[in-house]
Protein backbone atom coordinates (compact mmCIF):
# COMPACT_ATOMS: atom_id res chain seq x y z
CA UNK A 1 0.00 0.00 0.00
CA UNK A 2 1.44 3.31 -1.05
CA UNK A 3 1.27 6.19 1.36
CA UNK A 4 -1.30 8.65 0.07
CA UNK A 5 -0.28 12.17 -0.66
CA UNK A 6 -1.54 14.46 2.06
CA UNK A 7 -1.49 18.07 0.99
CA UNK A 8 0.53 20.52 3.01
CA UNK A 9 -2.27 23.07 2.79
CA UNK A 10 -5.20 21.14 4.21
CA UNK A 11 -7.04 24.07 5.69
CA UNK A 12 -6.66 26.00 2.46
CA UNK A 13 -9.55 23.89 1.23
CA UNK A 14 -11.89 25.55 3.70
CA UNK A 15 -10.46 29.03 3.30
CA UNK A 16 -7.72 28.94 5.89
CA UNK A 17 -7.55 28.23 9.58
CA UNK A 18 -10.94 28.81 11.22
CA UNK A 19 -10.57 31.62 13.70
CA UNK A 20 -12.02 30.82 17.12
CA UNK A 21 -13.67 33.79 18.81
CA UNK A 22 -11.87 33.39 22.11
CA UNK A 23 -8.32 32.68 23.18
CA UNK A 24 -9.50 29.81 25.32
CA UNK A 25 -11.46 27.66 22.90
CA UNK A 26 -12.48 25.00 25.38
CA UNK A 27 -13.00 25.83 29.02
CA UNK A 28 -14.34 22.93 31.06
CA UNK A 29 -14.90 23.64 34.74
CA UNK A 30 -15.57 21.02 37.40
CA UNK A 31 -17.46 18.69 35.11
CA UNK A 32 -19.24 15.80 36.80
CA UNK A 33 -20.92 13.03 34.90
CA UNK A 34 -22.75 9.94 36.11
CA UNK A 35 -23.96 6.88 34.28
CA UNK A 36 -26.60 5.90 36.78
CA UNK A 37 -24.64 5.50 40.02
CA UNK A 38 -21.31 5.24 38.26
CA UNK A 39 -19.34 8.47 38.65
CA UNK A 40 -17.44 8.65 35.36
CA UNK A 41 -16.15 12.23 35.41
CA UNK A 42 -15.10 13.71 38.73
CA UNK A 43 -14.59 17.47 38.76
CA UNK A 44 -12.77 17.45 35.46
CA UNK A 45 -11.39 20.84 34.46
CA UNK A 46 -9.52 21.42 31.25
CA UNK A 47 -8.64 24.42 29.13
CA UNK A 48 -7.61 24.30 25.50
CA UNK A 49 -6.18 27.43 23.95
CA UNK A 50 -6.48 28.55 20.39
CA UNK A 51 -4.40 26.47 17.94
CA UNK A 52 -3.45 24.07 20.67
CA UNK A 53 -3.44 20.29 20.28
CA UNK A 54 -4.27 18.44 23.46
CA UNK A 55 -3.95 14.68 23.57
CA UNK A 56 -5.84 12.84 26.30
CA UNK A 57 -4.35 9.52 27.33
CA UNK A 58 -5.30 7.01 29.97
CA UNK A 59 -6.50 3.46 30.49
CA UNK A 60 -9.86 2.42 29.03
CA UNK A 61 -12.76 3.31 31.26
CA UNK A 62 -10.94 6.37 32.54
CA UNK A 63 -13.58 8.74 31.11
CA UNK A 64 -11.53 10.34 28.33
CA UNK A 65 -13.99 9.44 25.55
CA UNK A 66 -16.93 10.42 27.74
CA UNK A 67 -15.26 13.75 28.37
CA UNK A 68 -14.87 14.75 24.73
CA UNK A 69 -18.41 13.54 24.03
CA UNK A 70 -19.55 15.99 26.72
CA UNK A 71 -17.72 18.80 24.91
CA UNK A 72 -20.25 18.68 22.04
CA UNK A 73 -23.05 17.51 24.29
CA UNK A 74 -23.41 14.01 22.92
CA UNK A 75 -23.47 13.20 26.65
CA UNK A 76 -25.25 15.18 29.33
CA UNK A 77 -23.35 16.37 32.37
CA UNK A 78 -24.73 16.54 35.88
CA UNK A 79 -22.75 19.52 37.10
CA UNK A 80 -20.04 21.91 36.01
CA UNK A 81 -19.77 24.06 32.91
CA UNK A 82 -18.24 23.52 29.50
CA UNK A 83 -17.64 26.59 27.38
CA UNK A 84 -16.58 26.34 23.76
CA UNK A 85 -15.73 29.56 22.00
CA UNK A 86 -17.24 31.38 24.95
CA UNK A 87 -20.63 29.63 24.68
CA UNK A 88 -21.96 27.44 27.46
CA UNK A 89 -22.50 24.08 25.78
CA UNK A 90 -25.81 22.25 26.09
CA UNK A 91 -27.29 24.21 28.96
CA UNK A 92 -28.80 27.46 30.09
CA UNK A 93 -28.21 28.75 33.57
CA UNK A 94 -31.39 29.62 35.39
CA UNK A 95 -31.34 31.15 38.85
CA UNK A 96 -34.44 30.22 40.84
CA UNK A 97 -36.38 29.25 37.75
CA UNK A 98 -35.78 32.59 36.01
CA UNK A 99 -33.85 32.88 32.78
CA UNK A 100 -30.43 34.40 33.20
CA UNK A 101 -29.41 36.39 30.18
CA UNK A 102 -25.84 37.17 31.11
CA UNK A 103 -24.34 34.48 33.30
CA UNK A 104 -22.54 35.85 36.34
CA UNK A 105 -23.58 39.48 35.86
CA UNK A 106 -26.57 39.58 38.19
CA UNK A 107 -26.57 40.46 41.87
CA UNK A 108 -27.64 37.24 43.48
CA UNK A 109 -26.22 34.76 41.07
CA UNK A 110 -23.55 33.22 43.16
CA UNK A 111 -22.24 29.98 41.70
CA UNK A 112 -24.34 27.87 44.02
CA UNK A 113 -27.65 29.58 43.29
CA UNK A 114 -27.79 28.90 39.55
CA UNK A 115 -29.21 25.76 38.07
CA UNK A 116 -28.35 24.14 34.75
CA UNK A 117 -31.28 23.51 32.44
CA UNK A 118 -30.74 21.67 29.19
CA UNK A 119 -30.87 24.01 26.23
CA UNK A 120 -33.27 23.71 23.31
CA UNK A 121 -32.36 21.02 20.82
CA UNK A 122 -32.08 23.60 18.04
CA UNK A 123 -29.60 25.72 20.02
CA UNK A 124 -27.48 22.70 20.82
CA UNK A 125 -27.45 21.74 17.14
CA UNK A 126 -26.30 25.27 16.35
CA UNK A 127 -23.46 25.07 18.89
CA UNK A 128 -22.28 21.77 17.39
CA UNK A 129 -21.70 23.42 14.01
CA UNK A 130 -18.54 24.92 15.52
CA UNK A 131 -17.26 21.59 16.79
CA UNK A 132 -16.05 18.92 14.40
CA UNK A 133 -15.98 15.36 15.64
CA UNK A 134 -14.23 12.28 14.30
CA UNK A 135 -15.34 8.92 15.63
CA UNK A 136 -13.54 5.68 16.30
CA UNK A 137 -15.80 3.85 13.86
CA UNK A 138 -15.88 6.64 11.23
CA UNK A 139 -19.71 6.75 11.06
CA UNK A 140 -19.76 7.87 7.44
CA UNK A 141 -23.27 7.90 5.99
CA UNK A 142 -23.39 4.62 4.04
CA UNK A 143 -26.14 5.73 1.66
CA UNK A 144 -24.09 8.66 0.41
CA UNK A 145 -20.97 8.82 -1.72
CA UNK A 146 -17.74 10.30 -0.38
CA UNK A 147 -18.49 13.74 -1.76
CA UNK A 148 -22.13 13.60 -0.65
CA UNK A 149 -20.97 12.80 2.88
CA UNK A 150 -18.81 15.91 2.85
CA UNK A 151 -21.28 18.39 1.34
CA UNK A 152 -24.31 17.16 3.34
CA UNK A 153 -23.88 19.35 6.41
CA UNK A 154 -22.53 22.48 4.67
CA UNK A 155 -25.57 22.41 2.38
CA UNK A 156 -28.31 21.44 4.80
CA UNK A 157 -27.02 22.96 8.02
CA UNK A 158 -25.04 25.99 6.84
CA UNK A 159 -27.14 26.59 3.74
CA UNK A 160 -24.15 26.70 1.40
CA UNK A 161 -25.07 26.37 -2.27
CA UNK A 162 -24.38 23.03 -3.92
CA UNK A 163 -21.81 24.48 -6.32
CA UNK A 164 -19.86 26.10 -3.53
CA UNK A 165 -20.07 23.00 -1.36
CA UNK A 166 -18.86 20.81 -4.23
CA UNK A 167 -15.83 23.02 -4.84
CA UNK A 168 -14.90 22.86 -1.17
CA UNK A 169 -15.69 19.15 -0.96
CA UNK A 170 -13.47 18.33 -3.93
CA UNK A 171 -10.67 20.48 -2.54
CA UNK A 172 -10.90 18.63 0.78
CA UNK A 173 -10.96 15.21 -0.88
CA UNK A 174 -7.94 16.12 -2.96
CA UNK A 175 -6.03 17.32 0.07
CA UNK A 176 -6.66 14.15 2.04
CA UNK A 177 -5.44 12.22 -1.00
CA UNK A 178 -8.81 10.82 -2.11
CA UNK A 179 -9.76 12.89 -5.14
CA UNK A 180 -10.37 9.70 -7.13
CA UNK A 181 -12.90 8.40 -4.63
CA UNK A 182 -15.40 11.22 -5.01
CA UNK A 183 -18.30 9.05 -6.18
CA UNK A 184 -17.51 5.93 -4.21
CA UNK A 185 -19.72 4.67 -1.40
CA UNK A 186 -18.05 4.21 2.02
CA UNK A 187 -18.34 0.43 2.06
CA UNK A 188 -16.03 0.24 -0.93
CA UNK A 189 -13.28 2.11 0.90
CA UNK A 190 -10.68 0.93 3.38
CA UNK A 191 -10.88 1.98 7.01
CA UNK A 192 -8.09 4.50 6.57
CA UNK A 193 -9.79 6.04 3.54
CA UNK A 194 -13.11 6.21 5.37
CA UNK A 195 -11.52 7.93 8.34
CA UNK A 196 -9.80 10.50 6.12
CA UNK A 197 -13.18 11.25 4.52
CA UNK A 198 -14.73 11.51 7.98
CA UNK A 199 -12.09 14.12 8.86
CA UNK A 200 -12.82 15.97 5.63
CA UNK A 201 -16.55 15.83 6.44
CA UNK A 202 -15.96 17.41 9.85
CA UNK A 203 -13.63 20.07 8.38
CA UNK A 204 -16.21 21.04 5.77
CA UNK A 205 -18.17 22.76 8.55
CA UNK A 206 -15.14 25.02 9.20
CA UNK A 207 -15.16 24.16 12.89
CA UNK A 208 -13.32 26.18 15.50
CA UNK A 209 -12.47 22.98 17.31
CA UNK A 210 -11.92 19.38 16.26
CA UNK A 211 -12.53 16.44 18.57
CA UNK A 212 -10.98 13.07 17.77
CA UNK A 213 -12.33 10.07 19.63
CA UNK A 214 -9.70 7.32 19.26
CA UNK A 215 -9.58 7.90 15.51
CA UNK A 216 -7.12 5.12 14.78
CA UNK A 217 -8.27 2.43 17.21
CA UNK A 218 -10.53 0.67 14.69
CA UNK A 219 -7.94 0.69 11.92
CA UNK A 220 -5.66 -2.03 10.63
CA UNK A 221 -2.07 -1.17 11.57
CA UNK A 222 -1.02 -0.32 8.01
CA UNK A 223 -3.71 2.35 7.78
CA UNK A 224 -2.98 4.16 11.02
CA UNK A 225 -0.18 6.18 9.45
CA UNK A 226 -2.27 7.82 6.74
CA UNK A 227 -4.86 9.03 9.26
CA UNK A 228 -2.24 10.30 11.70
CA UNK A 229 -0.59 12.10 8.80
CA UNK A 230 -3.77 14.08 8.17
CA UNK A 231 -4.10 14.89 11.87
CA UNK A 232 -0.48 15.99 12.16
CA UNK A 233 -0.96 18.27 9.19
CA UNK A 234 -4.05 19.80 10.80
CA UNK A 235 -2.14 20.41 14.03
CA UNK A 236 0.76 21.97 12.14
CA UNK A 237 -1.59 24.34 10.32
CA UNK A 238 -3.04 25.55 13.60
CA UNK A 239 -6.34 23.73 14.07
CA UNK A 240 -7.46 23.60 17.69
CA UNK A 241 -7.79 19.92 18.56
CA UNK A 242 -8.57 17.53 21.40
CA UNK A 243 -7.46 14.01 20.60
CA UNK A 244 -8.22 10.92 22.63
CA UNK A 245 -5.61 8.46 21.49
CA UNK A 246 -3.35 5.58 22.37
CA UNK A 247 -0.84 6.71 19.76
CA UNK A 248 1.97 7.85 22.03
CA UNK A 249 4.22 8.59 19.08
CA UNK A 250 1.64 11.00 17.74
CA UNK A 251 1.22 12.61 21.16
CA UNK A 252 4.96 13.06 21.56
CA UNK A 253 5.36 14.58 18.13
CA UNK A 254 2.29 16.77 17.81
CA UNK A 255 0.73 17.52 21.17
CA UNK A 256 1.24 20.84 22.87
CA UNK A 257 -0.09 19.26 25.98
CA UNK A 258 -0.77 15.73 27.16
CA UNK A 259 -3.51 15.07 29.69
CA UNK A 260 -3.48 11.84 31.65
CA UNK A 261 -6.88 10.70 32.90
CA UNK A 262 -7.65 7.78 35.18
CA UNK A 263 -10.85 6.80 36.93
CA UNK A 264 -12.65 9.96 35.89
CA UNK A 265 -9.98 12.31 37.17
CA UNK A 266 -7.33 14.37 35.41
CA UNK A 267 -4.26 12.84 37.02
CA UNK A 268 -1.59 14.89 35.37
CA UNK A 269 -1.07 17.27 32.51
CA UNK A 270 1.93 18.85 30.90
CA UNK A 271 4.05 18.97 27.78
CA UNK A 272 4.66 15.58 26.13
CA UNK A 273 8.22 15.70 27.46
CA UNK A 274 7.15 16.23 31.04
CA UNK A 275 4.45 13.58 30.97
CA UNK A 276 6.31 10.91 29.05
CA UNK A 277 9.84 11.43 30.34
CA UNK A 278 9.33 12.51 33.92
CA UNK A 279 5.77 11.85 35.06
CA UNK A 280 5.12 13.06 38.58
CA UNK A 281 2.24 10.74 39.35
CA UNK A 282 2.49 7.04 40.12
CA UNK A 283 -0.64 6.26 38.08
CA UNK A 284 0.86 7.91 34.99
CA UNK A 285 4.06 5.94 35.40
CA UNK A 286 2.12 2.69 35.78
CA UNK A 287 0.03 3.41 32.69
CA UNK A 288 2.98 4.42 30.55
CA UNK A 289 5.03 1.40 31.58
CA UNK A 290 2.21 -0.82 30.34
CA UNK A 291 1.67 0.93 27.05
CA UNK A 292 5.19 1.88 25.96
CA UNK B 1 -64.83 -33.96 -0.19
CA UNK B 2 -63.04 -34.18 -3.52
CA UNK B 3 -63.98 -37.83 -3.67
CA UNK B 4 -67.70 -37.14 -3.22
CA UNK B 5 -67.54 -34.46 -5.90
CA UNK B 6 -65.95 -37.00 -8.17
CA UNK B 7 -68.85 -39.41 -7.63
CA UNK B 8 -71.49 -36.76 -8.18
CA UNK B 9 -70.09 -34.74 -11.04
CA UNK B 10 -67.54 -36.84 -12.85
CA UNK B 11 -63.93 -36.42 -13.76
CA UNK B 12 -63.84 -32.91 -15.11
CA UNK B 13 -65.36 -31.24 -12.04
CA UNK B 14 -63.20 -33.27 -9.73
CA UNK B 15 -60.01 -32.21 -11.50
CA UNK B 16 -60.97 -28.59 -11.26
CA UNK B 17 -61.72 -29.07 -7.59
CA UNK B 18 -58.25 -30.46 -7.16
CA UNK B 19 -56.71 -27.40 -8.80
CA UNK B 20 -58.94 -24.66 -7.41
CA UNK B 21 -60.59 -26.33 -4.46
CA UNK B 22 -62.06 -23.19 -3.00
CA UNK B 23 -63.61 -21.87 -6.20
CA UNK B 24 -64.94 -25.31 -7.03
CA UNK B 25 -66.66 -25.46 -3.67
CA UNK B 26 -68.35 -22.15 -4.34
CA UNK B 27 -69.53 -23.46 -7.70
CA UNK B 28 -70.69 -26.70 -6.14
CA UNK B 29 -72.57 -24.74 -3.52
CA UNK B 30 -74.36 -22.72 -6.19
CA UNK B 31 -75.63 -25.79 -7.96
CA UNK B 32 -76.02 -28.19 -5.08
CA UNK B 33 -79.80 -28.45 -5.14
CA UNK B 34 -79.98 -28.99 -8.90
CA UNK B 35 -77.13 -31.30 -9.82
CA UNK B 36 -75.72 -30.55 -13.23
CA UNK B 37 -77.70 -27.32 -13.67
CA UNK B 38 -74.63 -25.05 -13.46
CA UNK B 39 -73.59 -24.38 -16.99
CA UNK B 40 -70.12 -22.93 -17.32
CA UNK B 41 -70.05 -20.02 -19.73
CA UNK B 42 -66.34 -19.47 -20.41
CA UNK B 43 -66.90 -16.19 -22.24
CA UNK B 44 -67.66 -14.54 -18.86
CA UNK B 45 -64.20 -15.54 -17.71
CA UNK B 46 -62.30 -14.63 -20.85
CA UNK B 47 -64.21 -11.43 -21.53
CA UNK B 48 -63.63 -10.21 -18.00
CA UNK B 49 -59.92 -10.64 -18.58
CA UNK B 50 -59.29 -9.75 -22.21
CA UNK B 51 -62.22 -7.56 -23.05
CA UNK B 52 -63.06 -5.99 -19.68
CA UNK B 53 -66.05 -3.71 -19.46
CA UNK B 54 -65.70 -0.09 -18.38
CA UNK B 55 -66.96 -1.08 -14.95
CA UNK B 56 -64.12 -3.57 -14.49
CA UNK B 57 -61.49 -1.09 -15.67
CA UNK B 58 -62.97 1.43 -13.29
CA UNK B 59 -62.91 -1.09 -10.48
CA UNK B 60 -59.25 -1.85 -11.10
CA UNK B 61 -58.49 1.86 -11.14
CA UNK B 62 -60.28 2.38 -7.86
CA UNK B 63 -58.60 -0.57 -6.21
CA UNK B 64 -55.13 0.58 -7.26
CA UNK B 65 -55.83 4.24 -6.56
CA UNK B 66 -57.30 3.67 -3.13
CA UNK B 67 -54.55 1.19 -2.24
CA UNK B 68 -51.77 3.58 -3.20
CA UNK B 69 -53.23 6.56 -1.37
CA UNK B 70 -54.22 4.55 1.71
CA UNK B 71 -50.77 2.95 1.86
CA UNK B 72 -49.17 6.36 1.55
CA UNK B 73 -51.32 7.66 4.40
CA UNK B 74 -50.37 4.54 6.36
CA UNK B 75 -46.64 5.06 5.83
CA UNK B 76 -46.79 8.71 6.86
CA UNK B 77 -48.84 7.91 9.96
CA UNK B 78 -46.56 4.96 10.66
CA UNK B 79 -43.45 7.17 10.60
CA UNK B 80 -45.02 9.64 13.01
CA UNK B 81 -46.39 6.91 15.24
CA UNK B 82 -42.99 5.22 15.32
CA UNK B 83 -41.27 8.48 16.27
CA UNK B 84 -44.02 9.06 18.83
CA UNK B 85 -43.41 5.66 20.36
CA UNK B 86 -39.71 6.49 20.68
CA UNK B 87 -40.17 10.07 21.87
CA UNK B 88 -38.76 11.29 25.16
CA UNK B 89 -41.92 13.33 25.78
CA UNK B 90 -44.45 11.12 27.57
CA UNK B 91 -47.68 12.47 25.97
CA UNK B 92 -46.29 11.67 22.48
CA UNK B 93 -45.54 8.14 23.58
CA UNK B 94 -48.99 7.81 25.11
CA UNK B 95 -50.84 9.01 22.01
CA UNK B 96 -48.78 6.81 19.68
CA UNK B 97 -49.20 3.71 21.83
CA UNK B 98 -52.93 4.32 22.24
CA UNK B 99 -53.38 4.71 18.47
CA UNK B 100 -51.52 1.51 17.66
CA UNK B 101 -53.30 -0.35 20.45
CA UNK B 102 -56.79 0.59 19.22
CA UNK B 103 -56.30 0.10 15.50
CA UNK B 104 -54.36 -3.11 15.70
CA UNK B 105 -56.72 -4.47 18.33
CA UNK B 106 -60.00 -4.17 16.43
CA UNK B 107 -61.07 -5.70 13.10
CA UNK B 108 -60.86 -3.47 10.04
CA UNK B 109 -64.41 -4.54 9.18
CA UNK B 110 -65.65 -3.15 12.48
CA UNK B 111 -63.63 0.04 11.99
CA UNK B 112 -65.24 0.55 8.58
CA UNK B 113 -68.74 0.05 9.96
CA UNK B 114 -68.13 2.23 13.00
CA UNK B 115 -66.34 5.15 11.38
CA UNK B 116 -68.48 5.29 8.24
CA UNK B 117 -71.97 4.18 9.15
CA UNK B 118 -71.69 4.51 12.92
CA UNK B 119 -70.57 8.13 13.03
CA UNK B 120 -73.13 9.15 10.43
CA UNK B 121 -75.98 7.28 12.14
CA UNK B 122 -75.22 9.02 15.43
CA UNK B 123 -74.88 12.31 13.52
CA UNK B 124 -71.48 12.90 15.06
CA UNK B 125 -69.64 13.29 11.79
CA UNK B 126 -70.70 13.29 8.19
CA UNK B 127 -68.07 12.38 5.63
CA UNK B 128 -67.97 15.24 3.12
CA UNK B 129 -67.66 15.27 -0.65
CA UNK B 130 -64.26 16.60 -1.59
CA UNK B 131 -64.16 18.52 -4.84
CA UNK B 132 -60.68 18.09 -6.25
CA UNK B 133 -60.55 19.98 -9.52
CA UNK B 134 -62.51 18.09 -12.17
CA UNK B 135 -63.28 15.07 -9.97
CA UNK B 136 -65.40 14.70 -6.87
CA UNK B 137 -64.20 12.34 -4.18
CA UNK B 138 -67.31 10.69 -2.81
CA UNK B 139 -67.77 10.45 0.97
CA UNK B 140 -67.50 6.66 1.00
CA UNK B 141 -64.27 6.73 -0.98
CA UNK B 142 -62.80 9.38 1.28
CA UNK B 143 -63.85 7.37 4.32
CA UNK B 144 -62.47 4.19 2.78
CA UNK B 145 -59.08 5.78 2.12
CA UNK B 146 -58.88 7.37 5.55
CA UNK B 147 -59.93 4.29 7.50
CA UNK B 148 -57.70 1.95 5.51
CA UNK B 149 -54.83 4.42 5.87
CA UNK B 150 -55.27 4.92 9.60
CA UNK B 151 -55.55 1.17 10.14
CA UNK B 152 -52.43 0.61 8.03
CA UNK B 153 -50.52 3.27 9.96
CA UNK B 154 -50.88 1.27 13.15
CA UNK B 155 -49.17 -1.71 11.51
CA UNK B 156 -46.57 0.46 9.77
CA UNK B 157 -45.64 2.03 13.11
CA UNK B 158 -44.00 -1.16 14.34
CA UNK B 159 -42.33 -1.78 10.98
CA UNK B 160 -40.90 1.74 10.86
CA UNK B 161 -39.79 1.56 14.49
CA UNK B 162 -37.91 -1.65 13.80
CA UNK B 163 -36.30 0.02 10.79
CA UNK B 164 -35.17 3.03 12.80
CA UNK B 165 -33.78 0.82 15.55
CA UNK B 166 -31.81 -1.13 12.95
CA UNK B 167 -29.78 1.98 12.02
CA UNK B 168 -26.41 2.20 13.78
CA UNK B 169 -26.65 4.74 16.65
CA UNK B 170 -23.32 6.11 15.42
CA UNK B 171 -25.17 7.53 12.41
CA UNK B 172 -27.35 9.59 14.68
CA UNK B 173 -24.31 10.86 16.57
CA UNK B 174 -22.41 11.71 13.41
CA UNK B 175 -25.37 13.71 12.11
CA UNK B 176 -25.80 15.50 15.44
CA UNK B 177 -22.10 16.30 15.65
CA UNK B 178 -22.39 18.06 12.27
CA UNK B 179 -25.05 20.36 13.70
CA UNK B 180 -28.09 18.63 12.23
CA UNK B 181 -31.36 18.97 14.13
CA UNK B 182 -33.50 15.99 15.12
CA UNK B 183 -35.74 16.52 12.09
CA UNK B 184 -32.84 16.78 9.64
CA UNK B 185 -31.14 13.76 11.17
CA UNK B 186 -34.31 11.70 10.81
CA UNK B 187 -35.15 12.87 7.31
CA UNK B 188 -31.74 12.82 5.71
CA UNK B 189 -29.74 10.23 7.63
CA UNK B 190 -31.81 7.80 9.70
CA UNK B 191 -34.98 7.23 7.67
CA UNK B 192 -33.20 6.70 4.31
CA UNK B 193 -31.16 3.97 5.97
CA UNK B 194 -34.16 2.58 7.83
CA UNK B 195 -35.98 2.43 4.50
CA UNK B 196 -33.80 -0.47 3.40
CA UNK B 197 -35.08 -2.50 6.34
CA UNK B 198 -38.62 -1.18 6.06
CA UNK B 199 -39.23 -1.85 2.38
CA UNK B 200 -39.53 -5.67 2.33
CA UNK B 201 -42.26 -5.71 5.01
CA UNK B 202 -43.77 -2.60 3.44
CA UNK B 203 -44.08 -4.57 0.21
CA UNK B 204 -45.98 -7.22 2.11
CA UNK B 205 -48.24 -4.59 3.56
CA UNK B 206 -49.03 -3.10 0.18
CA UNK B 207 -49.72 -6.53 -1.25
CA UNK B 208 -52.19 -6.99 1.59
CA UNK B 209 -53.62 -3.55 1.01
CA UNK B 210 -54.43 -4.32 -2.64
CA UNK B 211 -56.51 -7.26 -1.48
CA UNK B 212 -57.95 -5.67 1.65
CA UNK B 213 -59.60 -2.91 -0.40
CA UNK B 214 -62.18 -5.58 -1.27
CA UNK B 215 -63.67 -4.91 2.17
CA UNK B 216 -64.68 -1.49 0.88
CA UNK B 217 -67.55 -3.20 -0.94
CA UNK B 218 -69.16 -2.78 2.47
CA UNK B 219 -69.25 0.97 1.83
CA UNK B 220 -70.78 0.42 -1.63
CA UNK B 221 -67.55 1.37 -3.35
CA UNK B 222 -67.32 -0.32 -6.73
CA UNK B 223 -63.72 -1.36 -6.55
CA UNK B 224 -62.56 -4.57 -8.19
CA UNK B 225 -64.32 -7.08 -5.93
CA UNK B 226 -67.60 -5.22 -5.70
CA UNK B 227 -67.69 -4.74 -9.45
CA UNK B 228 -67.44 -8.48 -9.99
CA UNK B 229 -69.91 -9.10 -7.20
CA UNK B 230 -72.30 -6.78 -9.00
CA UNK B 231 -71.77 -8.53 -12.35
CA UNK B 232 -72.41 -11.80 -10.59
CA UNK B 233 -75.71 -10.57 -9.26
CA UNK B 234 -77.03 -10.06 -12.79
CA UNK B 235 -75.42 -12.99 -14.58
CA UNK B 236 -74.98 -15.59 -11.83
CA UNK B 237 -71.79 -16.64 -13.60
CA UNK B 238 -70.21 -16.94 -10.16
CA UNK B 239 -67.56 -19.48 -11.02
CA UNK B 240 -66.28 -17.71 -14.12
CA UNK B 241 -66.51 -14.18 -12.76
CA UNK B 242 -64.78 -14.73 -9.44
CA UNK B 243 -62.19 -16.84 -11.20
CA UNK B 244 -61.46 -13.84 -13.39
CA UNK B 245 -61.59 -11.54 -10.37
CA UNK B 246 -58.93 -13.64 -8.65
CA UNK B 247 -56.74 -13.46 -11.76
CA UNK B 248 -57.01 -9.67 -11.76
CA UNK B 249 -55.91 -9.49 -8.13
CA UNK B 250 -53.09 -11.91 -8.86
CA UNK B 251 -51.97 -9.73 -11.73
CA UNK B 252 -51.94 -6.61 -9.54
CA UNK B 253 -49.97 -8.27 -6.75
CA UNK B 254 -47.54 -9.79 -9.26
CA UNK B 255 -46.84 -6.44 -10.88
CA UNK B 256 -46.30 -5.00 -7.42
CA UNK B 257 -43.78 -7.75 -6.73
CA UNK B 258 -41.65 -6.52 -9.63
CA UNK B 259 -41.98 -2.89 -8.58
CA UNK B 260 -40.97 -3.80 -5.05
CA UNK B 261 -37.83 -5.57 -6.24
CA UNK B 262 -36.78 -2.42 -8.08
CA UNK B 263 -37.38 -0.23 -5.07
CA UNK B 264 -35.35 -2.55 -2.87
CA UNK B 265 -32.44 -2.24 -5.29
CA UNK B 266 -32.67 1.50 -5.17
CA UNK B 267 -32.38 1.54 -1.40
CA UNK B 268 -29.54 -0.98 -1.32
CA UNK B 269 -27.09 1.80 -2.24
CA UNK B 270 -23.92 1.64 -0.22
CA UNK B 271 -24.61 -1.81 1.20
CA UNK B 272 -23.03 -5.18 0.55
CA UNK B 273 -25.74 -5.98 -2.03
CA UNK B 274 -24.53 -3.15 -4.21
CA UNK B 275 -20.95 -4.34 -4.14
CA UNK B 276 -20.97 -7.30 -6.50
CA UNK B 277 -19.37 -5.44 -9.36
CA UNK B 278 -20.62 -5.95 -12.91
CA UNK B 279 -23.87 -7.65 -11.99
CA UNK B 280 -24.89 -4.62 -9.99
CA UNK B 281 -23.87 -2.32 -12.82
CA UNK B 282 -26.21 -4.06 -15.25
CA UNK B 283 -29.05 -4.20 -12.82
CA UNK B 284 -28.41 -0.64 -11.80
CA UNK B 285 -28.89 0.46 -15.37
CA UNK B 286 -32.00 -1.69 -15.78
CA UNK B 287 -33.66 -0.15 -12.76
CA UNK B 288 -32.57 3.39 -13.57
CA UNK B 289 -30.17 4.04 -10.72
CA UNK B 290 -28.31 7.27 -10.97
CA UNK B 291 -25.33 7.08 -13.26
CA UNK B 292 -22.28 8.77 -11.85
CA UNK B 293 -20.01 8.24 -14.84
CA UNK B 294 -20.48 11.81 -15.99
CA UNK B 295 -19.20 13.32 -12.78
CA UNK B 296 -15.77 11.77 -12.71
CA UNK B 297 -13.91 14.58 -14.39
CA UNK B 298 -11.32 15.00 -11.65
Amino acid sequence: MTTPHISSDLLGAIGGVPRPETDVVVDARDVNKFFGRLHVLKNVSLQVKRQETVVIIGPSGSGKTTFIRCVNHLEKIQSGRIFVNGHLIGYRETPAGRKLRIPGRGKNHAEGSTKLVEDKERNIAHQREEIGMVFQRFNLFPHMTAIENIIEAPMHVRGTSKDEAMVMGRALLERVGLAAKENVYPNQLSGGQQQRIAIARALAMKPALMLFDEPTSALDPEMIGEVLEVMKELAREGMTMIVVSHEMGFAREVANRVVMMDDGVVVEEGTPDQVFSSPTQERTRAFLSKIL
Amino acid sequence: MTLSLYRRYGTRRALLAGCLLFIALVAAGCSSDKPGAYNIRPQYFWDSLFNPSGAIVNGIGLTVGISVIAQFVGVVLGVFAAMGKMAKFLPFRFVANFYVWVFRGTPLLVQLMFFFYGLQAAQIFKWPIIVAGPIDILPEILAGIVILGVNEGAYMAEIVRAGILAVDPGQNEAAKSLGMTYGQTMRRIVLPQAARVIIPPLGNEFNNMLKTTSLLSLLSIFELYNTFSNLNASSLATFELFGACAVWYLLLTTIWGFVQARIEMRFARGTAVSNDGSDWGLRARLVGLRNNAGNQGH
